[in-house]
């Protein structure tokens, strides 16, 4: 009864296996109401499910995933690198206003620069990535900056009273000290970039991915099919957020230490 | 117990902060000796005693360097140049560490900005000696996240003084503290004062009867009626008193009736 009464009090602590229970019940039950309701336009659970297992099974299915998967990858490892060097160059005041305008550019819609990025690039390939950079490293920029903002003058200090210089502070302190937040960030962003990425395909479809099926499905209203898709994109973004945290803990170990002790 | 005051190793003199029209500090002139004692390698321990929110950390950040004042300036060593920051250690209330790297190589990044360039090997004996020492064996491949508020402190001063610095800077360093660690503590600050005669610890606290009783000056802060921001008022000589290096002296009574004293001074 007691746990029972928990469930519904603030600040309760119900336990993992509780939790995990807590939430294979409220998604039966979403499942159940929505299987119960469903015959209309919206495609049933069920149906749903099945549609998936065709989608996996047909032939063109891992190739359009590989073809999403690889674009995400090599777009996040790009925008890792640039968005990286953009933050810790912003510690150095001849380029602040580079990253400040980089943060800023969060609010430019990438519609109005699809004409300008198919000018510049040579081929669909090319023009995925550069609107999938441009629209995720504004996104982990402001990150790392709200990172390093966040970092405590007290280390600073602490790195001076140690005799340390400037180029060390800044190695100890940001880089090698904020290793374990960059893989947070990424964690965090990796969705945005996993969002993104069939946007950017609908834009150039000849080579096909997760995007393209997606907008097919919805142009010949195969709502199953989007649906079965999006469960899909649903999953593997769940499951690479779940790799991204894991390998966290992993690599820095300390990092669940501050998570148990908070 | 004789001893002998030496040259001056640190000197504030007129230190004043103030911030826009706000005066904080005032004429702040402090000097500190090195005390020599026969067969016996004594280092400093001085208490700057005031009450929380008078400018103490403003005072404690100017003596490190790291913050300049208004007016005035502080000088140290031999020669007596102006402080810079890097020369005294800091060792603040809250324990500052790298949180991302283990006790032992905390301490190895210390002992990497040791003058004497130690080698590997040599780091790796030193630490053992000080984890032997101070009871940190068992803790040294740890993160500073598994260890307790006590121990996390004992590592951030041992940081401090493997630093080639003779001058260490304690912020409110029983704060927060019981009882049984405390003790420990003043043990700690002890040991690590009479390991080389310059070592010099400046502990900044409001705790009058812990500080008094491991000091061996004392210096009051504390505002005068009238006058816009805190200065030294008083500076209690614990040597001169006969207070000083008496591990016992908390039961003296004459000790006890200073300390009551004290406690309307700031």
């Amino acid at each position: 009864m007691k746990k029972l009464k928990n469930l519904f009090q603030p600040f309760a602590n119900i336990g993992n296996s509780s939790m995990l229970l807590l939430i294979f019940i409220q998604i039966v039950l979403a499942l159940g109401i929505w299987q119960l309701n469903g015959g209309g336009l919206i495609p049933s659970p069920g149906k749903i499910g099945r549609r998936v297992f065709e989608i996996i099974q047909s032939g063109n299915f891992w190739d359009n995933f590989m073809m999403s998967l690889s674009l995400t990858i090599k777009g996040m490892f790009i925008a890792l690198l640039i968005a990286l060097s953009i933050s810790y160059l912003s510690l150095i005041p001849f380029f602040q206003p580079l990253a400040k305008f980089v943060i800023k550019c969060r609010y430019l819609t990438l519609t109005g620069l699809i004409f300008l990025f198919t000018l510049i690039t040579s081929d669909g390939s090319q023009l995925k990535l550069s609107l999938l950079l441009f629209g995720i490293v504004p996104f982990f920029v402001t990150s790392f900056l709200s990172v390093i903002d966040n970092i405590d003058k007290q280390e600073f200090e602490l790195c001076s009273t140690l005799g340390m210089n400037k180029w060390r502070t800044l190695w100890e302190v940001v880089i090698v000290g904020r290793l374990d937040q960059v893989l947070e960030v990424m964690r965090q962003n990796f969705a945005i970039a996993w969002m993104m990425i069939t946007m950017v395909e609908g834009l150039s479809m000849s080579e096909g991915g997760l995007g393209t099926l997606l907008i097919k499905s919805n142009k010949y209203i195969d709502l199953s099919t989007v649906f079965a898709i999006l469960l899909i994109i649903f999953l593997i973004g769940v499951f690479f957020d779940y790799i991204l945290g894991a390998l966290r803990f992993w690599l820095f170990p300390y990092t669940k230490i501050q998570l148990r002790s908070k | 117990m004789t001893y002998d005051k030496h040259e001056v190793i640190l000197e504030a003199k007129n230190v004043g902060l103030a911030y826009d029209s706000k005066t904080i500090l005032r004429d702040i002139n402090l000097s500190i000796h090195n005390v020599v004692r026969p067969d016996v390698m004594q280092g400093q321990v001085v208490s700057l005693i005031g009450r929380s929110g008078i400018g103490k950390t403003q005072l404690f950040k100017i003596l490190a360097g790291m913050k300049k004042p208004t007016t005035g300036t502080v000088i140290i060593g031999e020669d007596h140049h102006e402080v810079r920051e890097g020369e005294v250690g800091v060792v603040s209330q809250n324990y500052i560490l790298f949180n991302h790297r283990s006790i032992r190589r905390n301490l190895e990044i210390a002992l990497e900005h040791n003058e004497n360039n130690y080698t590997t090997t040599d780091k790796a004996n030193i630490i053992k000696d000080y984890g032997d020492k101070f009871n940190l064996t068992e803790h040294l491949d740890k993160y500073p996240q598994q260890l307790s508020g006590g121990q996390r402190q004992r590592v951030s001063i041992l940081q401090q003084a493997v630093t080639s610095n003779k001058f260490i800077l304690l912020d409110e360093p029983f704060s927060g503290l019981d009882v049984l660690v405390i003790d420990k503590v003043v043990d700690l600050l002890l040991k690590i004062s009479t390991l080389h005669e310059l070592n010099t610890l400046i502990i900044v606290s409001h705790d009058i009867e812990n500080s008094l009783a491991i000091s061996d000056t004392v210096f009051i802060m504390a505002n005068q009626p009238g006058k816009e921001g805190a200065t030294i008022t008083e500076k209690l000589d614990l040597m001169d008193m006969g207070f000083a290096w008496n591990p016992a002296i908390r039961n003296d009574h004459r000790f006890q009736d200073l300390v009551s004293q004290m406690k309307y001074k700031i």
